[in-house]
């Protein structure tokens, strides 16, 4: 819960972001749009009686005019639920909460059915919780019908075995068989106590009146507190046991408070710092984005406006940044937590301390002028005598009407932190390339900063580049900004940053290329260069570009550090690669067809050749045989010859080389037989010639 | 024995719309959102971020980070699909939660959002550390600006920042342009170089730095101009996404419904940025834009319909996949001009930007290269604030059999005719050699 707690705390100093002196606003319209957003009807009707109330409530402290829908359809589950007979006392409770700013009109019979359910839920009661409805329901009926008869028949014998469930801290238990005290419950039985009170015929002891206020103080003394001067109550994280947080728990205890302190006559002794502390609580959250801790809040800010302790104001400036040029004044309001007017009084600026040297105030104790007309209060010639910087005010109010001491509360001092900005002014800005070991000036430029410059400068790494300029504030002193970088970057993107410093109001920063050879990671070549100078004081930041040196820097040594990587720009890191296309092997180069042709035609010229030659020699057939069966043999012979030569031209043509093979097989057996039987008859034929 | 059973069915009964409406690769958007604060009071604080995550279905657990009872995961399933970190100070998480837990959260897919602020805890920036994000170490330091800040009543010291630096992106920050400018107060980030998933959402101005704004510097910053980014997102390989803010406050009631002027500017926008921005950095980080599926993932010859078991060499084929977006409640055809294919072998052979039909079918037909072996069909698509898509698909190519070459070459006529004529010479040869007398 400790850790929760300084979570809470983080959020408070995000929501606040300042210095120890932080600054409460009052309720603004922020939270009356927020208040018409959060507690938007669902089809024109809340979901439960309670947040009926509580979006009533809330509208009825801001001062909204409330959609008659809505009133209409309250009124409509209001009358349901008091003229049920079913209704628990929680229910006719809220009901009768509703009714009180819906202002139905309800039935005679049924007011008086409720009055007696009440009273006899109220003798019935065994818990704090029930006590508190049906107590609670009993002083609305009375507050919302002019009868007085309605009483508590035993108002002191109540009030005792209320009180029964107090505990020695102050704080209150739910029940007497739990032991767990809470100062959630505390705060509901203060609400039912003072109704007891209210109901009551006669005067109740004034004895137990004041035990009662004394349990009050004791719960105020184990209030909590953050460091910014915030207090709130909170109870102990209980297993299995409804935690409500520091919000409900707070405005149940102010709730309660504000309740017991309207029907009591006395004075209810509270530090009134506390009161203080509490408004600083509810205001520091800011606008809440759930209903119910909305309402919390403001309800508890109505309680604190309208309670009868003492009523908190709050301190609050139109603007914490003034600027010397336009000559603002300090403004200054003080109101109420929910922003109405408070009681005459004078607000004095105590003293006014510098950010940096805190010693003393820079301005006399001086008055705030009260304007009427806006309410605010005025001092005009403050900054004449104040330079620009960042300040903390100290501010005491004092109230006018010494009655009013009582009844409001105010801190004794507020610190706010005020910026007060101006002009700058920027003089004798130079630029210069220095020779080293001389010093001698090699070239020198003017500069502007008020606009772009196009300094082109060269250097070596035995040459040092020089940058000086003066600030100087509206009041002539010197001027130290919280930012004055000079940048240099590279071709390559990488960036060297130098802080400028100063003497007085002289700013000066002097590169020795040698000394930074390393840094620069020795890459040579055009660095930009940019002049960064700004603080929350100055209206005049500035980010001016110089213009461009190029650095002739020796070559990196092997060991040399290698430059950081850049980052990729994300847009052209995603985009679609360049389309590939595969190149295809060219077909190989071939003679035109004309040439194959032609030398097809040459490579018959020879076998033309052959037939010429064959004519010219005579050739004849007189050899063939000229019997019947030799001369079938060799037309075999022949056939068998034509037909291996075709079976070649089907070869090229389909057939495969086993095709082939197969059918030679038979035709090369077939032309061995009748090639063997021709051949031997022509052999023996011209033997037989030579014989002869 | 009864009982158990009544037991078995309730408990059945009960998680069943859990177990229905959990992450799966059908429906990408997240349902379990697991909530850790360091304050319950930042639940109301921050309840318009909150609310809007719960108009659009997110079921959200809000718990203490320093509750004990936390856990990601049971019996090795994850309870939740997204993680949101809204506690920047807590030193250790509850329960069984701790970095490496995280990182192993979104490891397994699952999407996460953390928001620091000024004064982060060690752990904070630890898990910011492993996913990408360098938070400046300065505890103190706050992003500050003196040129481009937000103009306000009560707060001079320039930490208020309103940027209009915004990635130009309409998938991650929608279509409709965030006119306004963006408030941030808290601390800067820089983002490692090397690291290709991470993408700066929101930047600042080259003025900007970051530094302690109470103290003098004497040194140089360690972040500065544009290096800074205010808020990053990651898009992890196995498209997990992970917002991580430098501000905490910026996603607050408070800075959504304030209203901002740039220093400088005389538009004073009625209200800021902020909750633009982060409603629709919310719909990317939870899966409800820019996820991406493919599917009938298809190629074959031109002319034919059937998928081949290999291609030749020089074959004409054509490539086909539908790409389809999900909208948070459906899959919508996914139209873009970049989906490229490669035909891979070691080195793409073929890169080729698919055509589409504007209903999510992609295609396109080119000629397989003369080169045989074992190719892929690779789709490896990643556009800026896309879940990336990585379809790989193996496929052999042949050479040409022996009787799939040319037949007849005119080339080779002179051969051919001097081989034809050598055997008509010998067939008349036969005859005169035979019979002449």
């Amino acid at each position: 819960m400790a850790r929760s707690l300084a979570g809470f705390l983080v959020l408070l100093l995000v929501v606040s972001i300042c210095e120890a002196a932080s600054l409460f606003q009052p309720v603004s319209d922020s939270h009356r749009s927020a208040a018409l957003e959060l507690f938007t009807p669902d089809h024109g009707s809340f979901k439960s009686l309670e947040e009926t109330y509580e979006a009533l409530r809330t509208f009825q402290i801001f001062g909204i005019e409330k959609k008659p829908d809505v009133t209409a359809s309250a009124c409509r589950s209001i009358s349901e639920t008091v003229g049920s007979s079913t209704s628990t006392s929680k229910d006719l409770f809220y009901a009768l909460k509703a009714n009180s700013i819906a202002e139905c009109k309800i039935h005679e019979t049924a007011s008086k059915g409720i009055i007696s359910s009440l009273n006899a839920a109220v003798s019935a009661a065994s818990s704090l919780l029930d006590f508190y409805y049906s107590v609670g329901g009993l002083v609305l009926i009375k507050d919302q019908s002019s009868k007085d008869d309605i009483h508590l028949a035993d108002a002191e014998g109540v009030f005792r075995s209320v009180k029964a469930f107090s505990q020695s801290d102050g704080r209150w238990r739910y029940s007497s068989s739990n032991p767990e005290s809470s100062a959630f419950a505390a705060g509901i039985a203060l609400e039912t106590l003072a109704g007891i009170v209210s109901l009551a015929s006669s005067e109740l002891d004034q004895s137990l009146i004041s035990t009662l206020k004394n349990d009050i103080s004791k719960l105020f003394d184990s209030i909590e507190k953050y460091d910014d001067g915030t207090l709130y109550f909170d109870d102990k994280l209980v297993d299995g046991y409804e935690y409500q947080g520091p919000l409900s728990i707070t405005s149940s205890v102010l709730r309660g408070l504000t309740a017991f302190a309207a029907v009591t006559t006395g004075n209810i002794d509270l530090p009134r710092d506390k009161i203080l502390g509490l408004a600083k609580f509810f205001l520091g959250i800011g606008v809440p984005g759930d209903a119910k801790d909305f309402f919390y809040q403001i309800d508890a800010l109505a309680c604190l406006e309208s309670n009868r302790v003492s009523i908190p104001l709050i301190l609050s400036l139109s603007s914490a940044v003034l600027s010397l040029t336009k000559k603002d004044s300090l403004k200054v309001r003080v109101t109420t937590v929910l922003g109405s007017n408070a009681p005459p009084l004078t607000v004095k600026l105590v003293g006014a301390f510098s950010s940096v040297s805190k010693d003393a105030s820079l301005v006399e104790s001086q008055e705030l002028k009260f304007d009427q007309g806006s309410g605010l209060h005025i001092l005009n010639d403050l900054l004449k005598s104040i330079d620009v910087g960042s300040y903390t005010f100290v501010f005491e109010v004092v109230l006018q009407e010494p009655e009013d001491e009582k009844v409001y509360v105010m801190g004794s001092q507020t610190k706010v932190p005020i910026f007060v900005t101006g002009l700058v002014k920027i003089e004798n800005s130079e630029i210069a390339v220095l020779d080293s070991d001389l010093g001698s000036v090699e070239s020198q430029n003017k500069l502007d900063l008020t606009a772009k410059n196009d300094v082109s400068l060269s250097a070596n790494h035995l040459q040092k580049m020089r940058l000086s300029f003066q600030l100087t504030t509206p009041r002539g002193r010197a001027f130290r900004p919280h930012q004055a970088f000079l940048k240099l970057r590279h071709e390559s993107k990488v960036e060297h940053i130098f802080v400028v410093g100063n003497s007085g109001k002289q700013f000066e920063i002097v590169l020795n290329f040698l000394g930074l050879v390393e840094k620069f990671f020795y890459l040579s070549g055009k660095y930009d260069m940019e002049l960064t100078v700004g603080d929350a004081a100055m209206e005049n930041s500035l980010l001016v570009a110089i213009g461009y040196i190029e650095l002739d820097l020796p070559e990196a040594p092997e060991k040399a550090p290698r430059p950081p990587p850049q980052p990729v720009d994300p847009y052209s890191r995603y985009g679609p690669q360049a389309e590939i296309t595969h190149i295809f092997r060219a077909p190989e180069k071939r003679p035109p067809q004309e040439l194959s042709l032609a030398f097809l035609g040459l490579t018959i010229l020879p076998l033309l050749g052959f037939f010429i030659g064959l004519l010219r020699l005579g050739v004849n057939m007189k050899n063939f045989p000229t019997k019947p069966i030799p001369a079938t043999f060799a037309v075999l012979f022949h056939v068998g010859i034509g037909a291996v030569l075709l079976l070649y031209v089907f070869f090229w043509l389909k057939l495969d080389l086993f095709q082939t093979l197969k059918v030679l097989g038979f035709l090369g057996v077939f032309l061995v037989f009748v090639g063997h039987r021709i051949l031997s008859h022509l052999a023996a034929a011209s033997a037989k010639l030579k014989s002869a | 024995m009864r009982k158990f059973w009544v037991i078995f069915v309730a408990s059945i009964s009960i998680l069943l719309p859990f177990l229905c409406n959990s992450f799966s690769p059908e429906i990408p958007t997240d349902r379990r959102v697991l909530v850790l604060l360091d304050d319950l009071a930042i639940k109301s604080s921050h309840s318009s971020y909150f609310n809007s995550l719960k108009s659009r279905g997110f079921d959200l657990d809000f718990k203490l980070a320093d509750d004990p009872k936390i856990a990601l995961q049971r019996y090795g399933q994850y309870l939740y699909d997204a993680l949101i970190l809204f506690c920047p100070s807590v030193e250790r998480f509850g329960g069984s939660i701790d970095v490496a837990s995280i990182i192993n959260f979104v490891d397994s897919g699952h999407d996460l959002i953390v928001a620091a602020d000024v004064n982060a805890s060690d752990l904070i920036r630890e898990v910011a550390t492993e996913c990408g994000v360098d938070f400046d170490e300065d505890p103190s330091a706050m992003v500050i600006d003196h040129i481009r800040y937000a103009v306000s009543e009560t707060e001079g010291d320039h930490t208020l920042i309103a940027s209009d630096d915004l990635i130009k992106s309409d998938v991650i920050l929608g279509s409709k342009k965030i006119t306004a400018p963006v408030l941030f107060q808290g601390i800067g980030h820089s983002l490692n170089p090397v690291n290709s998933l991470v993408l700066k959402v929101l930047s600042t101005s080259p003025s900007a730095y970051s530094a302690n704004p109470k103290s003098k510097l004497s040194t140089p910053p360690s972040l500065m101009g544009s290096e800074i980014s205010l808020v990053s997102v990651v898009q992890a390989r196995n498209n997990a996404r992970i917002l991580i803010s430098g501000s905490l406050s910026m996603i607050s009631n408070r800075f959504f419904r304030s209203g901002v002027q740039k220093a400088g500017s005389t538009t004073k926008h009625e209200k800021s940025g902020n909750e633009q921005f982060f409603t629709e950095l919310s719909k990317w980080v939870f899966h409800e834009r820019g996820h991406l599926k493919a599917v009938n993932v298809k190629h074959h010859k031109v002319g034919e319909t059937d998928e081949p078991a290999l291609y030749r060499i020089n074959d004409e084929l054509v490539y086909s996949l539908e790409i389809y977006e999900w909208s948070g409640s459906s899959w919508e055809p996914y139209v873009a001009d970049n989906v490229q294919v490669q035909f891979y072998m070691m080195s793409p052979y073929v890169l080729k930007t698919l055509s589409n039909d504007k209903k999510g079918l992609y295609s396109t037909s080119f000629k397989v290269p003369d080169v045989y072996g074992v190719f892929q069909f690779k789709v490896e698509y990643q556009k800026l604030g896309y879940t990336s898509l990585s379809l790989a698909k193996q496929i052999p190519v042949r050479p040409y059999r022996h009787n799939e070459y040319e037949r007849f070459i005119p080339t080779a006529y002179p051969y051919y005719g001097a081989a034809f004529s050598t055997m008509a010479g010998f067939f008349i040869f036969s005859f005169v050699h035979l019979y002449n007398k």
